[in-house]
């Protein structure tokens, strides 16, 4: 019906053109219509990517077993012959050049993340239309939105790392220039730098994967260059033969590190080099989806405009990281240590912030905690290396965009009748003022407690069955070993091995650890799970119940918003009820390909999940009840308990606040407190009416250093009392100011005195050196005839001595 | 007019532009001012007219429209031939970028300094142009003395150029960078000659050879031995490591920078330093290629070093130009780090640097010129905000940090990853075992460096123009209003930058366009030097599985 090969490129060239558009035209003559642009291309470019959806729906039934994808090269970006001499197993070292294309794919993943940006870009400029109105800078605004939407467009379809990572920056900057975009506050403009500066740590990472995957694999091309069909073919004749390296390694440079012909011979590199790749990427994926330690930057970057966290730091731009470990899935089904290592990073991260998010008061940085914990949970999903784990994240991302989007835009919306207040001590009980705000909100805070049938509920029960079903993986494996009595020995003296992905190939020691690991992890999710039930219902009662409280910068008139920004709203809140209707865990390969319509057997011809290591782990074939009935247990009692504590009286918020920030303990151990005691007084009185006043004073004075050093500890746990860590969001700012920021640039300071009083005198220095000698000369130059006569002979006599 | 007669007005133009000068400035101040753009604009015309005809792959990488002049012949004495010294010039990969840069970059500061020089104008311009026919004079130079000449040539303009329309402490800055220069330049002319004398010896014909080509083949064909390779190769690296600067010789640039006026700073940054690294490129690598291998590890650590350091002293700099000085010393570091690691990544994005590099800090400190025109200071804690007040500049501004930040999609990107990839294949595939630790300390050292680079720009631009505005009062009796009197870019000032942004952009969407042009012949210069077998890996590593369907080995 349509070309997909055009589709895939007018879907990031239509928001470009209007990002052209309103910084050319913007300022001087669209003015106060700017929107009109952004919307429509971006609209544009959701209907095509909506188009792009069903036209892939519909080839990928026939296409081959490996997988569907179509690439599209667009030009030659650079081009060095000779580049690299590769040298390969088994093989003489050959020439590789060093091509890089601006080339897109066309695939499932790419057709699902185009969908999902295009349509919550689309919603979010409508509401940006009403929000910015009247914002000096609204041009601006509509022109960098349009700017990222092109550019994350970019990243989602590209096929080469290096343009990955160009478009991985690209959206790094829209991210910089838009939480800067009120430059003129300087926390504003200092949260763009240090987001930019966190991302780039990231970067840092990513950069060296990147080297590393072009020295390992000489070509960073997603796909093969030459025709999939004969490499492939090729390949499976070569794969038969066990003395050879397959066929795709042999020819380094035409088969892409995640081409289809790699894939299916498996010719990826395991053990330290694989790990690192592995881990450096992940490192780059830390930075963009603000996971543990690069979390810091995402919720100083609320201080952007709410659309602007909605669509950027919620929806879109954090999931790239996702994005990427699911697309770079064969890289890491080659090393599994890699794969425990992310849904480490993912399952710490979802809980910490889950935990910080609790005491916050900040609207916005609830919100945004939020997203940095159920980005973790889609990490958790990714490492679990399963084609359910993976799929489930993948779905948890696509729900998550909506309900995350909609409960953004609902603070945004408040944000607006509140006049910019966000901190919710201030304002309180406006569901009677804003009742569509409260509606849409609603639905989207029971979507991320995880409360059926809404969307959250199914993505979440998904990664959670997926790390169940890697445990209980792990616990057969090593039953049966035991059974067999010690046969682990080839696995583990096969060094061969031990890079593969498949579970017979694990070592014993990489089981326990892995039991331990996804054991751990699945309690810690199943907590957060239900942290994740309390905050958000803390922050919905807090704002829309309870007594009507409206802070002053209202001015006496808050609303509700206009029809332009509760319309989205309403839209985002229906498909955070109904994304989860897309879910149908069962995937089953052997049904015939027409009868595949879930969303996992969707995602499932992308190339990297179809074929290789990860299609046959087995996906989830069914619901599983005990998992679901936990999950949904564990978070009606975050309700429940959210609802206990902020619905009517607050004294038991102020009980349990001050029994967390161990306001008992400390009281109880305030030493000046014995001094008080009567007996104690009484003592005193009673030793000095005996003419014992010294021994009394001494007596007391030890009694009190005793209790100091015995109480120091709990002093410091006055500082550092559950409470206070995450209100101060366990001092993770605080550790880098003075771990990292700090000392380099004292560090720097001393360089720089360095710079100007040594190596600078050092230069000087030397350039005295000749004046120098000069002026020894000159005082010889005396003009005396007698001088230079006894020189002379003196210098004869010395010639003549040394003569001698 | 073919080319080589073109090439060859190109750069006789602003010569006879500089001649002009003297009865221009007699007949006023904005005649002076509009022949000098004239003369820069054709000069750029002919400039880029040779360059769109300079062939799209590169040709052979031997050099393009070819002048040639016998200069100075000696008559033959006793049986021995004579001397040969030509006036030869011609463009090839290597230098046809750098020629269009300085052309290019000259335009944009004859406009800067359009009314920020007000005081004997028509000798500026003079000494300006001055300035353009020796910095193209030396990238066209096929001989070596004629090379040396201009080298020399360079300095003497410029020397005015900060001597006289410097800031407060502009005698000993002037001073300090001639010397210094010059310091080295006179090793390195002693180095060329004993490469001319060697060759003379060997050759088998006793003709003294100048030209460079015939030199390098002289030389390749019968290399100097090991330790007086290493004593030529420190005598051409004083002169040229002073130049680019290179750590720790960079101390003259902060200074020479701070104290230059505007269009001194831009043609310092933007070409001057350049022609240090292309020396290397040109002299050290191709002619000395074993001294060159033995040093490596040496000139890596210097310039992973200078990264390192230029980004770290610029982070705590409170003063515009010497933040952008010691970028520039980082900036180099990266080019040298290229063109050390003598592979096709490292040695096209090093080369490709030098022009990024030329085009981005030129442009930085073109801006630093119109915000110090417009407040006369340059301390960063003045200023704030300055983002209401100036939206265009601030537009430009942060264009060309990105583009120094190594953006992708702007031209610094295509450079840094070149390079980069270039130092990680060396270090991590093609260096010998014992190396590559150390290589790959540099490699990682060298990413962080990007890191650093983002740092200490944001940090500029959020100071200068984000936060809320602050702008020094304004002590100058001339100017009642501070506020009313600063004004956005101005056309003529916005034609200074455009031209610099649209490349800033090309490069950066289309990198190949460049490169391809200058691929052969730095591949013909840089391959001798390139090790000669790369180790194997993986060879017999074991990590080197798969595990294709069927191929797992199920357990018995």
């Amino acid at each position: 019906m349509f070309a997909i090969e055009k589709l895939i490129l007018w879907i990031p060239a239509l928001p470009l053109l209007a990002a052209l558009i309103t910084a050319l035209l913007g300022p001087k003559f669209l003015r106060s219509t700017c929107h009109i642009p952004a919307i429509i291309g971006i609209g544009a470019s959701f209907l095509f990517s909506l188009l792009l959806l069903t036209e892939v729906r519909r080839e990928q039934d026939a296409a081959p077993p490996g997988g569907f994808e179509r690439i599209v090269t667009v030009w030659n970006w650079a081009n060095l012959n000779d580049a690299y001499e590769h040298a390969e197993a088994a093989q003489p070292p050959r020439a590789v050049p060093l091509r890089i294309d601006v080339v897109m794919r066309i695939d499932a993943l790419t057709s699902m993340m185009l969908c999902m940006v295009t349509s919550v870009a689309t919603l979010v400029a409508v509401f940006a239309a009403g929000y910015m109105h009247g914002d000096r800078g609204y041009w601006r605004f509509f022109s960098y939105v349009s700017l990222f939407v092109f550019s994350m467009t970019m990243l989602v379809s590209v096929s080469n790392f290096a343009l990955l990572f160009v478009f991985w920056e690209a959206v790094g900057v829209c991210s910089y220039l838009l939480i800067g975009f009120w430059y003129e506050k300087p926390e504003a403009a200092a949260a763009g730098k240090k987001a930019f500066l966190v991302n780039r740590v990231g970067d840092f990472g990513f950069a060296l994967a990147l080297f590393l995957i072009w020295t390992t694999y000489g070509t960073l091309d997603f796909h093969d260059s030459q025709s999939v069909d004969s490499i492939a073919s090729n390949a499976t004749a070569v794969a038969a033969d066990d003395s050879l390296i397959a066929a795709s390694v042999a020819n380094p440079g035409t088969s892409g590190v995640l081409g289809k012909a790699r894939i299916a011979s498996g010719g990826y590199v395991g053990g330290a080099v694989g790990f690192v790749i592995c881990a450096l990427l992940l490192l780059g994926a830390c930075g963009k989806s603000a996971q543990f330690p690069l979390h810091v930057w995402l919720p100083d970057a609320m201080e952007g405009p709410t659309p602007v966290s909605a669509l950027i730091h919620a929806a879109t731009m954090v999931t790239a990281g996702v994005y990427m470990v699911a697309r770079c899935t064969p890289l890491f089904m080659a090393s599994p240590d890699a794969q425990v290592l992310v849904s480490c990073v993912g399952g710490l991260t979802a809980l910490l912030a889950g935990l910080i998010a609790l005491t916050q008061w900040d609207l916005k940085r609830v919100l945004a905690y939020s997203t940095v914990s159920q980005l973790g949970f889609m990490f958790l999903g990714l490492g679990t290396g399963s084609l359910a784990g993976i799929t489930a994240a993948m779905f948890h991302l696509f729900t998550h965009a909506f309900f995350k989007a909609v409960l953004f835009l609902g603070a945004g919306s408040v944000m607006h009748a509140m006049g910019n207040v966000i901190d919710m001590r201030r304002f309180g009980g406006l569901r009677r003022i804003m009742p569509i705000t409260y509606g849409t909100f609603l639905i989207g805070s029971l979507a991320l407690a995880g409360v059926p049938p809404l969307a959250g509920f199914w993505s979440k029960d998904a990664v959670l069955g997926a790390v169940h079903d890697k445990l209980h993986l792990y616990e057969q494996q090593i039953e049966l070993r035991h059974a067999q009595g010690g046969g682990a020995a080839d696995a583990t003296t096969d060094p061969a091995r031990a890079g593969i992905g498949g579970l017979e190939t694990l070592t014993d020691g990489q089981l326990v650890c892995g039991i331990q690991a996804y054991g751990w992890l699945y309690y810690a999710a199943t907590l957060t799970a239900f942290l994740t039930a309390f905050y958000t219902l803390r922050a919905l009662l807090l704002t829309f119940h309870g007594t009507e409280r409206v802070p002053h910068e209202a001015h006496g008139h808050a609303h509700e918003s206009p029809a332009s920004m509760t319309f989205p709203l309403m839209v985002l809140a229906a498909a955070a009820c109904i994304a989860g209707l897309f879910f149908d865990q069962t995937y089953n390969a052997s049904l015939p390909s027409g009868q595949r319509h879930s969303f996992a057997a969707f995602l499932a011809s992308a190339p990297q999940l179809a074929a290789g290591a990860v299609g046959k782990t087995p996906a989830l074939d069914s619901f599983h009840l005990s998992v679901a009935a936990t999950s949904v247990l564990v978070s009606l009692a975050g309700i429940g308990l959210a609802m206990y504590l902020y619905l009517g009286d607050t004294r038991e918020v102020r009980v349990l606040t001050s029994l967390f920030n161990l306001d008992g303990v400390v009281q109880s151990l305030d030493v000046r407190r014995v001094f008080r005691w009567r007996w104690v007084a009484a003592l005193d009185r009673m030793a000095r009416r005996a003419g014992l006043g010294l021994v009394a004073t001494v007596t007391g004075y030890l009694l009190g250093a005793v209790l100091i050093v015995v109480s120091a500890p709990l002093l410091v746990a006055m500082y550092v009392s559950p409470y206070r860590l995450s209100q101060r969001k366990f001092y993770f700012d605080e550790l880098y100011d003075w771990g990292i920021v700090r000392p380099l640039r004292g560090f720097s300071r001393l360089l720089a005195s360095a710079d100007r009083w040594l190596i600078d005198s050092l230069v000087n220095f030397v350039g005295a050196v000749p004046p120098a000698i000069g002026a020894v000369c000159r005082r010889m130059q005396t003009g005396l005839v007698p001088f230079y006569a006894l020189a002379m002979l003196l210098a004869m006599l010395l010639l003549l001595a040394s003569q001698l | 007019m073919d080319n080589s007669q073109i090439l060859l007005a190109t750069v006789l133009l602003p010569l006879f532009g500089a001649i002009l000068m003297g009865p221009c400035a007699r007949a006023g101040d904005q005649v002076a001012r509009g022949v000098a753009l004239l003369v820069t604009c054709v000069t750029l015309y002919f400039a880029s007219m040779v360059i769109h005809r300079f062939p799209a792959d590169g040709g052979t990488g031997q050099a393009f429209a070819v002048f040639d002049y016998a200069w100075f012949v000696g008559a033959d004495v006793a049986m021995a031939p004579a001397p040969r010294i030509q006036f030869n010039i011609g463009l090839d990969g290597l230098s046809v970028w750098l020629f269009g840069l300085s052309a290019l970059l000259m335009v944009s500061a004859v406009l800067i300094s359009w009314t920020a020089i007000r005081d004997r104008v028509g000798l500026f311009y003079g000494m300006l142009l001055l300035l353009e026919s020796g910095c193209l004079g030396v990238f066209v130079a096929r001989d070596i003395l004629l090379f040396y000449v201009f080298f020399e040539f360079t300095l003497i303009p410029l020397f005015f150029l900060v001597g006289i329309w410097g800031s407060e402490d502009r005698r000993y800055a002037a001073m300090k960078f001639f010397l210094f220069t010059l310091a080295g330049s006179v090793l390195t002319f002693l180095g060329i000659l004993a490469l001319v004398l060697w060759d003379q010896h060997h050759s088998g014909t006793g003709q003294m050879r100048f030209m460079i080509d015939e030199l390098t083949t002289g030389l390749r064909a019968h290399p100097l031995p090991p330790g007086l390779q290493s004593l030529v190769f420190l005598a051409l690296f004083a002169g040229f490591a002073i130049k680019v600067p290179l750590f720790p010789l960079h101390t003259w640039l902060p200074l020479a920078h701070v104290q230059a006026p505007t269009a001194g700073s831009v043609i310092l940054a933007g070409v001057l330093l350049k022609i240090g690294t292309y020396g290397f490129v040109r002299f050290s690598i191709p002619m000395l290629p074993d001294a060159s291998r033995t040093f490596s590890p040496w000139m890596l650590w210097l310039a992973a070093i200078g990264i390192i350091y230029g980004a770290l002293v610029a982070l705590v700099q409170s003063d515009i130009k010497r933040l952008i000085a010691y970028s520039s010393v980082s900036h180099l570091g990266f080019c040298m780090l290229g063109l050390f690691a003598f592979n096709r990544p490292g040695v096209q994005g090093g080369t490709l640097q030098m022009i990024n590099h030329g085009l981005s800090t030129g442009g930085l400190f073109a801006i630093v010129g119109l915000i110090y025109e417009r407040y006369h200071t340059r301390e960063i804690r003045d200023l704030s905000g300055l983002a209401r007040r100036l939206p265009r500049l601030a537009c430009c501004m942060l264009l060309f940090t990105f583009s120094s930040i190594g953006l992708p999609g702007l031209n610094g990107f295509a450079g840094e990853f070149l390079i980069l990839l270039g130092i990680f294949q060396r270090a991590y595939s093609e260096s010998a075992f014992a190396y590559q630790g150390q290589m790959l300390a540099i490699a990682v050292l060298s990413v962080s460096g990007v890191v650093l680079g983002a740092w200490y720009m944001l940090w500029l631009v959020q100071r200068l123009f984000f936060g809320p505005l602050r702008e020094p009062a304004q002590h100058e009796p001339t100017q009642h209003d501070a506020a009313a009197g600063v004004r956005d870019l101005s056309p003529r000032e916005f034609l200074a930058l455009a031209p610099l942004l649209v490349f800033v952009i090309w490069i950066g969407l289309q990198p190949g366009f460049f490169l391809n042009r200058m691929g052969p012949t730095l591949s013909r210069l840089t391959d001798a030097a390139r090790a000669p077998s790369p180790v194997v890996r993986f060879q017999n590593d074991p990590t080197m599985v798969r595990f294709a369907s069927g191929q797992v080995s199920t357990r018995e």
